[in-house]
């Protein structure tokens, strides 16, 4: 069992990277073309002031583009593997309140947010996806080394 | 063996030195854009205190600041259902309306935004706004805003003088629209249409489809 498990975990890292990374990248990017929208969409979950959803509104796109093409490329895994968990955790945290707290909105985390219809609400959808992303940061924590990428 | 790694070692830290380049560039560059730009050009009734909107009878009171995306189909809604009451109150100066076109639903919105900017130095700021939203497209983002379009619908609310059409093509107030976009970031306006009275804002869920209870809202707030 742990014999074959060494076998494949190079190419299970290797997915779980090409995974994360690549979810990130993509949120970062959907959200890079319309900042307004994602600032918008962190100042919904009213967690944080004003300008400090602002301010993460209109960096954090980049630091998701950043990271998942350090994923993807296999560069300091362990680093951003962590990088990629915390985000994911702080979005679970937040989404979590968000349905507790009766608000409705989207979660933004691929352009879009802010408030909508209760009914279009999709947190528990939301948070599982997120969930499932933040085992694969703790995963490549702990398995770092894998197939096809940059660090050796 | 020893130069492999080596090289390997100076890609990988190259990748790492040019990934935070990127993330470093764009981040500045996106908070400097996303301020407000004190040389933009801002038409006539624009207000730098009232979150840089389009002011309406700027000596009257209560005050009621309307902030709303010509592309956002519920803002349309919004406009058929209290659009009449609020013209009403604004020819009987009976409070003071503040605009807030923003333009987060994509580049239409902008020119839909400047175009309604221009309308308002020729005093058809609700002409326009009113054609806007009965103009609007049935999905958002369509094109439809795009060429002459706007200069059309300027022309259908007598808006036809030189001063418009290059106001429109050469997109005066476009910097202007995002000194709007940052003010109501600041004002902490999450979707469209958001309405104040006095800075109290109204309830998404029950105060904009119903007129009855809209102008309720108004009437709480001192709009007689």
């Amino acid at each position: 069992m742990g014999d074959k498990f060494n076998r494949f975990q190079p190419w299970l890292t290797l997915l779980a990277r090409v995974v994360l990374g690549g979810t990130l990248l993509a949120a970062g990017a959907l959200k890079v073309g319309n900042l307004q929208k994602s600032a918008m969409a962190v100042r919904a979950y009213e967690l944080l002031p004003v300008s400090l959803a602002n301010f993460i509104g209109y960096t954090l796109p980049w630091i998701e583009i950043g990271v998942g093409l350090l994923l993807i490329l296999g560069v300091a895994t362990k680093t951003v593997a962590v990088i990629g968990a915390i985000n994911m955790l702080v979005f679970i945290i937040a989404i979590a309140q968000a349905w507790a707290r009766g608000l409705s909105i989207d979660c933004g985390c691929f352009g879009g947010g802010g408030s909508v219809d209760p009914e279009d609400t999709k947190y528990l959808s939301e948070i599982i996806r997120d969930l499932g992303l933040f085992a694969l940061g703790i995963y490549l924590y702990l398995y770092p080394k894998g197939r096809f990428a940059l660090d050796k | 063996m020893a130069t492999n790694s080596g090289s390997d070692k100076g890609t990988r830290n190259l990748v790492i030195i040019m990934v935070s380049f990127i993330v470093a560039i764009g981040v500045i560059f996106s908070i400097v854009s996303n301020r407000s730009n004190s040389t933009a050009q801002v038409p006539a009734a624009v207000s730098e205190s009232e979150g840089y909107g389009i002011v309406l009878n700027a000596s009257a009171t209560p005050k009621v600041d309307i902030y709303v995306d010509y592309q956002c189909p519920i803002c349309r809604s919004f406009e058929i259902i209290n659009g009449g009451y609020i013209n009403e109150i604004i020819a009987q100066n009976k409070a003071k309306v503040v605009f807030h076109p923003m333009t987060f639903i994509g580049p239409e919105s902008i020119l839909a935004a400047n175009a309604a900017a221009c309308a308002a130095d020729e005093n058809k700021f609700l002409d326009m706004n009113l054609a806007l939203f009965q103009d609007q497209s049935a999905t958002e983002n369509s094109g439809k805003w795009q060429g002459d379009a706007l200069l059309k619908l300027g022309k259908a609310v007598g808006l036809d003088s030189g001063k418009f059409e290059k106001c429109v093509k050469d997109g005066t107030y476009v910097k202007w629209t995002g000194n709007v976009a940052a003010a109501s970031a600041a004002a902490n306006v999450n979707g469209t249409p958001t309405v104040f009275v006095n800075g109290k804002e109204l309830d998404r869920k029950t105060e904009y489809g119903d007129p009855a209870k809209f102008k309720a809202a108004l009437a709480a707030g001192g709009v007689k």
